[in-house]
């Protein structure tokens, strides 16, 4: 007879795996990255394939420098890093790539290495590390992190849009989401990306939303929480610009809102335990997003998502699951009260 | 009679496979030269053994007697002589006493029975349950006799049909061939308990069965197919709404009392025909042997017979399973022999098992999202990992019925129910 596996229950496990998730998620990254290329041109291209390829290099080197062998590393590679690189890439404007081609090299060194396999690699890090790659980029290369471009598509209502600022930017300067429409901009252009200025992924909520909704099909991310952040957002900035509900659709419309709350912010590792804990941790995502754009006048969704990262181990402390079938404890002072 | 059914939304819906057996109808194994009869095949103390090695013995004879209330008697399965007491391995690999039947190879004598009851008062069902060895057949192997004799108030009677382990469909056939005695034996089961409230919880991807009970004018709840269903506490709240306190709660504590349908059959043949309980229906299944069967076996049948019977185990096998894919035990050869509680044999081929290779934790939190009782196992892994005992008990680890959702679902592959045992085994010997 043939020697038998001898284990304890369960016998056999479902098909999901780390790998397949990531895979999943890269593959919901294409139409982004498509998208960007198509809107910004080869400098686009470049940058994802070079952060790309910079994130996932940096891991494998830094794990033979730790002496792991290389077909360990092979057998153990979970496409984790590839994700990093590419959410990296999107996350940079389309500069000019001659120019600034070590911006994504070095991002994704620092992200990878700096945030992810010091703290112990895949599950491990405390903050996601293409937020930490990303902030890296912006306050250290700032120049060339602030290089605009005027996308390949102009928008729909074809009028100039003033250079070396993304509409966000604007409409924050001028404390007013109207100014976007002032600009000559419609929802329109901010929804398909045509006109608007931004980072390569950012600007064409299409290729994003089609790639979160393959993320909820294939029930990677659960629909409710980014519509929780994106909700949030909308109607904290229409409470505080007085019940103006002229201004939720231009304030979900623009910047990084919905590459942060698609693929950013709903990272596994970074996100709560508990579906409580994952709710007031993307309501609180909103909330911030909001007031603070409106406090600062500049884009935030990174900096909210890195400090929300910061505070999910306190969230994860204070909301846990009750076991089913706890009994509620008799307050034994009401009783007392009561005689 | 509408019934308001309680959403069960947690668990996971595993692969079911149950396509291989659930048309197959119930097949009768035929006579062996050995069986092997366990003392202890119930929870509680074994069984005392009454015969002496070289006495003959009728089918239905009892061969050893109950020891104390928590006990079961045990009946000999086929005509034989006893060729001793050995000491075998059983299931989970603890050594204990089994009973060597050699069968004669005329089976065709008149096997014993008790005299069949008429019209059977209360005191009568639960006398004869205990006397005919009942044991709760849905697994766990508990004497049913003390179930059906509860000492709290219990107004309804749940009966599990809900078969939720994916393969098994032992109970689904015994439901659809022989549906006029399983509801007989629902029905004794209510008298002796004195309730007139009776649920058949049973999964929707059961629906024969379902429209079988459906004519009976029972209240039969179709649940929908989502392991762990058919789990005591989650049939509970999803035909009542009542939730069993944690910490050592019992479903009387909230009046319920919860039978499996093999036990209201069993039920059912020892009242009404006298029979004591030495078979049951067992599904042999899995794509490592070749005719996948719902059998007829006889109590202490080695496993080996049985795979012979469908054909012998394949080579491409990894894995016997005793019980379900879920929660049975894996074995570590095929000489074990069946037990009352025994419900499925399953020769796994790596292809079905899944792949498992453990990597860090994600903290996807999915684990939590899946655990029928509410409980934190990454937490509980964590812990116990660090030999944290105190924290990993504080997640909620003593509160786990062990059905394996969390370690199913794991993207990750963590042993996260391994580790909730290892917890558990903690604390048992710290009590000590």
């Amino acid at each position: 007879m043939q020697k038998l596996k001898y284990s304890t229950s369960p016998h056999i496990r479902s098909p999901l795996s780390t790998r397949r998730i990531m895979i999943d998620v890269c593959i919901a990254m294409l139409p982004v990255c498509i998208m960007g290329c198509v809107l910004f041109g080869w400098n686009a291209l470049w940058i994802i394939i070079t952060a790309s390829v910079s994130a996932v290099l940096a891991e494998v080197v830094y794990r033979l420098i730790a002496r792991v062998p290389f077909k360990q590393i092979m057998q153990e590679f979970d496409f984790t890093s590839l994700v990093t690189g590419m959410l990296l890439g999107v996350n940079m404007p389309a500069f000019n790539y001659a120019q600034g081609w070590y911006v994504p090299i070095l991002a994704s060194m620092f992200s990878i290495i700096i945030a992810k396999m010091i703290f112990g690699g895949t599950g491990r890090n405390l903050v996601n590390p293409a937020i930490v790659g990303r902030i890296f980029a912006v306050l250290s290369f700032t120049r060339v992190m602030t290089q605009w471009v005027q996308p390949n598509l102009p928008a729909f209502s074809n009028e100039i849009i003033p250079a070396g600022a993304t509409p966000l930017s604007q409409m924050l300067s001028q404390s007013s989401y109207t100014a976007v429409h002032s600009m000559g901009l419609s929802n329109l252009d901010l929804f398909l990306g045509t006109g608007i200025q931004g980072v390569i992924g950012e600007t064409c909520k299409v290729a994003l939303l089609l790639g979160g909704i393959y993320l909820v099909i294939r029930s990677v991310i659960d629909i409710r929480l980014p519509l929780v952040y994106i909700g949030m957002t909308g109607l904290v900035t229409v409470i505080i610009n007085g019940f103006n509900f002229y201004y939720f659709l231009p304030s979900i419309l623009s910047g990084g809102l919905f590459l942060g709350a698609i693929f950013m912010s709903t990272d596994y590792v970074t996100t709560p335990n508990t579906k409580v804990g994952n709710y007031l941790y993307f309501a609180l995502l909103g909330i911030l997003t909001a007031l603070l754009r409106k406090a600062t006048g500049m884009e935030v969704v990174s900096f909210v998502i890195l400090f929300m990262n910061l505070l999910v181990p306190l969230i994860d402390k204070f909301i846990v699951n009750k076991p089913f079938g706890t009994q509620k404890k008799v307050n034994s002072n009401k009783e007392v009260a009561k005689q | 009679m509408e019934l308001k059914q309680f959403r069960f939304t947690k668990g996971v819906h595993p692969k079911d496979n149950k396509s291989l057996t659930s048309n197959s109808s119930i097949q009768v194994m035929p006579p062996c030269t050995d069986y092997y009869v366990a003392l202890s095949q119930h929870i509680g103390a074994p069984a005392v053994c009454i015969v002496e090695v070289g006495d003959c013995v009728i089918a239905g004879q009892m061969v050893a007697s109950a020891k104390g209330k928590i006990s079961a008697n045990i009946f000999s399965p086929v005509f034989g002589k006893i060729d001793g007491i050995v000491k075998r391995k059983n299931n989970s690999g603890i050594v204990g006493d089994y009973i060597h039947i050699k069968a004669d190879a005329d089976q065709s004598g008149q096997p014993f029975t008790f005299p069949p009851l008429v019209n059977p008062t209360r005191e009568d069902i639960i006398k004869r349950v205990e006397d005919a060895g009942i044991v709760g057949l849905g697994g766990a192997g508990f004497s049913s006799a003390v179930k059906i004799s509860p000492n709290k108030p219990v107004d309804t009677l749940i009966i599990n049909a809900a078969e939720c382990e994916p393969y098994l469909n032992c109970d689904n056939r015994l439901i659809l061939e022989h549906t006029d005695q399983v509801a007989e034996g629902i029905k004794l089961l209510a008298q002796a308990l004195g309730v007139n409230r009776v649920i058949i919880g049973i999964e929707d991807n059961k629906i024969d069965a379902y429209h079988k009970f459906t004519d009976y004018g029972f209240a039969v709840m179709l649940l929908k197919t989502r392991y762990p269903q058919g789990a005591e506490k989650v049939l509970i709240y999803s035909c009542t709404g009542r939730r069993v306190p944690n910490k050592g709660g019992l479903p009387m504590d909230v009046g319920v009392v919860v039978n499996n349908v093999a036990t209201a059959y069993a039920t059912w043949d020892a009242i009404a025909n006298g029979n004591p309980l030495y078979k049951r229906v067992l599904t042999v299944s899995g794509k490592g042997i070749p005719n996948d069967e719902n059998l007829w076996v006889l109590n202490g049948t080695l496993h080996h017979d049985i795979f012979t019977f469908c054909g012998g185990i394949q080579p491409d096998t990894v894995k016997i399973v005793s019980g379900g894919p879920m929660m049975g035990v894996a074995l570590a050869d095929d000489s074990g022999a069946t037990v009352k509680a025994e419900s499925g044999l399953l020769c796994l081929t790596a292809e079905e098992l899944g792949d498992a290779n453990t990597t860090n934790c994600l903290n996807c939190g999915k684990c939590a999202e899946v655990c029928p009782m509410h409980l934190m196992p990454m937490y509980i892994d964590l812990y116990t990992l660090a030999d944290d005992t105190e924290n990993a008990v504080k997640y909620g680890a003593m509160d786990c019925f062990e059905c394996g959702c969390c370690a199913y679902i794991c993207p990750a592959k963590r042993h996260l129910l391994q580790s909730i045992r290892l917890t558990k085994k903690r604390v048992r010997e710290a009590k000590k």
